[in-house]
């Protein structure tokens, strides 16, 4: 076993080193030209105060660059970057930096190469983020760790593949292909962790139950208030209709906090059950409504806490631009506060839900010996 | 009525129907959360303040409520409290430490057309604003994993005073291990439910792999979820032995 678990870990700190290897030699891979930042100079500070009173400071910078693919590999360039002291959407560059850059046609008098720069190359950064998640699941949660983390993997490219038959097939509804790629993540994920046996299907009935339901009591209640009160103009990155797209994303959005009661309430009911096999049905249902007490407070609160805190920059750039505090949350946070609400709706009624699963499936079992 | 009025009382009846006593403290806790993140948000408007202090400041309260209000204030709490503690301060240094590396701070260039009357030049350290970001999205998960995994702890010890603290660690860990796919799974189907219409846009508007990976919102997405998925994974050995730590010495 100790031999096994020494291979596993050998093999993962190879797929490491050259993941990062890759990643900082795959230039040769992009179309678009990058260059590495050799050398900076800063020119010029100014101060700068809006109409709003913001004071900030703006900087310049001269930037020479070494090209790394293309036919202009290896030659030299000089770039100019602007950016400000906050970087809302700019940044001051160091030597070292890999940035997307665009060439132009005409060199300069001195003969050199100049350009403007595009964006910055990430993509070594998510990957550090990526292996330093996986080694915390790997070295903390073993054997678990493993398994979440296939089952999250499975889940993203399952997610991935119904988003592309949808792009390519606009007759197909979303809701549809979400229903379908619920009932997936939700097998996936629970049957990996929990493993093949009667709390996991109890689980899994309780957890699809729970979010249809739940997606049920969201949809009657945006179609009673004719959707007052949600903003969807503020709504990002748009290129579909936009109600279809907040239904689809209540659903998938509550579906975690939802399995985790399920699973949480299945396994201490069926554990009940299994310490005493004649328990009664009352007591399954006192204990099993006291443990869901206590934990459906903390995973509303998880939700909610996701749901808004990714608002907190454009809540900033809104106030400090001189809008109302009012006009600014119901412009902000209404979707998110709905799909916080929605999914709450969904983690409490699936308590009583996951009980009753887990005590039908006790009779059956009963029945059955 | 506004959709979320309808949807807020919907919440709360079926709180208290389930909950009873307890299901009005849950309501009122989400209540409480919500000011305590205005009130951080408003904060960070101010160019003077650093943002990651508010947001250690903002976490201690929710940490507070969610932990001694709900559970009151024992041995558990307190050990819970302070292992989240430890766990927010290594978590926010990665995070500003990669932020800042890979420049993922502020707005990416699909929103720019949306916030173009707007000025951008507001003072305010966006960087930093992005690590509280990050930090208040975890510390709900980073909360309920400690707490769960010393209840089960306390409840052992009590009952076999003799078990040694190594034994304890172990028995701590186990506990993690079991919840920790749980934990993860609710934070990254929260991500999914928010940004479903973000994956949508790289598929319609036919990005190519380099081009999402490098851009600014998918990158900065992923690191936030990936950093708070590795706080859910800190949290637990943390846990393990501060818990074991306090119970054996005593």
């Amino acid at each position: 076993m100790l031999s096994r678990s020494i291979y596993f870990y050998v093999i993962m700190a190879f797929l490491f080193v050259v993941s990062v290897v890759f990643v900082n030699h795959n230039d040769a891979f992009y179309d678009r030209p990058i260059a590495e930042v050799t050398k900076v100079k800063q020119e010029d500070k100014t101060e700068v105060t809006d109409q709003h009173h913001n004071t900030d400071e703006l900087f310049t910078q001269q930037i020479t660059a070494k090209l790394k693919n293309g036919e202009a590999k290896g030659e030299t360039i000089h770039l100019q970057n602007e950016y400000s002291a906050s970087g809302a959407y700019d940044q001051a560059y160091q030597p070292g930096n890999d940035l997307f850059v665009s060439l132009d046609t005409d060199k300069g008098k001195n003969a050199t190469l100049t350009g403007k720069i595009i964006d910055v190359k990430r993509d070594k950064y998510v990957l550090v983020a990526a292996w330093v998640f996986v080694a915390i699941l790997l070295i903390v949660g073993k054997r678990q760790g493993l398994f979440s983390i296939i089952a999250l993997a499975i889940n993203a490219m399952i997610l991935s593949y119904a988003l592309d038959i949808y792009v390519k097939n606009s007759d197909i509804s979303l809701l549809f292909l979400c229903s379908i790629s619920v009932v997936l993540f939700t097998a996936i994920s629970l049957l990996f962790l929990h493993g093949l046996n009667e709390k996991t299907y109890a689980a899994i009935v309780a957890t699809l139950l729970g979010t249809f339901l739940s997606l049920l009591i969201a949809s009657v209640v945006i179609w009673a208030t004719s959707e007052s009160g949600l903003r969807y103009e503020e709504m990002q990155f748009l290129t579909r209709p936009y109600q279809v797209i907040f239904i689809a994303s209540l659903f998938l959005g509550s579906l975690g906090g939802v399995m985790d009661i399920a699973i949480t309430m299945t396994s201490s009911i069926f554990g009940l059950y299994e310490k005493n096999n004649a328990i009664s049905k009352k007591a399954l249902q006192t204990s099993g409504m006291e443990i869901g007490k206590d934990i459906m407070g903390t995973i509303t609160n998880i939700l909610l806490l996701v749901y808004i805190s990714g608002s907190i920059p454009m809540l900033i750039l809104y106030l400090n631009n001189g809008s109302a505090l009012t006009f600014s949350l119901t412009m902000n946070l209404s979707l998110e506060v709905a799909r916080a609400l929605a999914g709450g709706i969904g983690i409490v009624l699936s308590i009583p839900v996951s009980l009753y699963t887990s005590i039908f499936f006790i009779n059956r079992k009963r029945a059955k010996s | 009525m506004t959709v979320q009025v309808v949807l807020a009382a919907i919440l709360f009846l079926l709180m208290v129907l389930v909950g009873g006593k307890k299901g009005v403290r849950s309501f009122f806790t989400l209540f409480l959360n919500f000011l305590v993140f205005l009130i951080t948000m408003i904060l960070m408007t101010i160019p003077i303040v650093n943002p990651i202090i508010v947001a250690l400041i903002a976490c201690t309260a929710i940490c507070s409520m969610n932990l001694f209000y709900i559970n009151g204030v024992n041995m558990k709490t307190k050990t819970a409290f302070i292992s989240s503690m430890i766990t927010i301060v290594i978590l926010i240094s990665f995070i500003v430490f990669i932020t800042s590396k890979a420049k993922v701070q502020g707005f990416g260039e699909e929103v720019i057309e949306e916030i173009s009357v707007f000025s951008l030049h507001v003072g305010v350290d966006f960087v930093k604003v992005g690590a509280a970001m990050v930090i208040l999205t975890a510390i709900g998960s980073i909360t309920d994993i400690a707490i769960s995994i010393v209840s089960p702890m306390q409840e052992l010890f009590h009952h076999q005073p003799s078990t040694s603290r190594k034994e304890l660690v172990r028995f701590g860990l186990s506990i993690g291990r079991d919840v920790l796919g749980a934990d993860t799974n609710t934070l990254f189907f929260a991500f999914l439910g928010s940004y479903l219409a973000l994956i949508l846009w790289f598929k319609d508007l036919t990005y190519s792999f380099g081009e999402i990976v490098n851009s600014k919102v998918f990158s900065a997405e992923m690191i936030s979820i990936l950093s708070a998925g590795a706080g859910v994974g800190l949290i637990i050995p943390i846990t393990a032995w501060t818990a074991a730590y306090y119970l054996v010495k005593k």
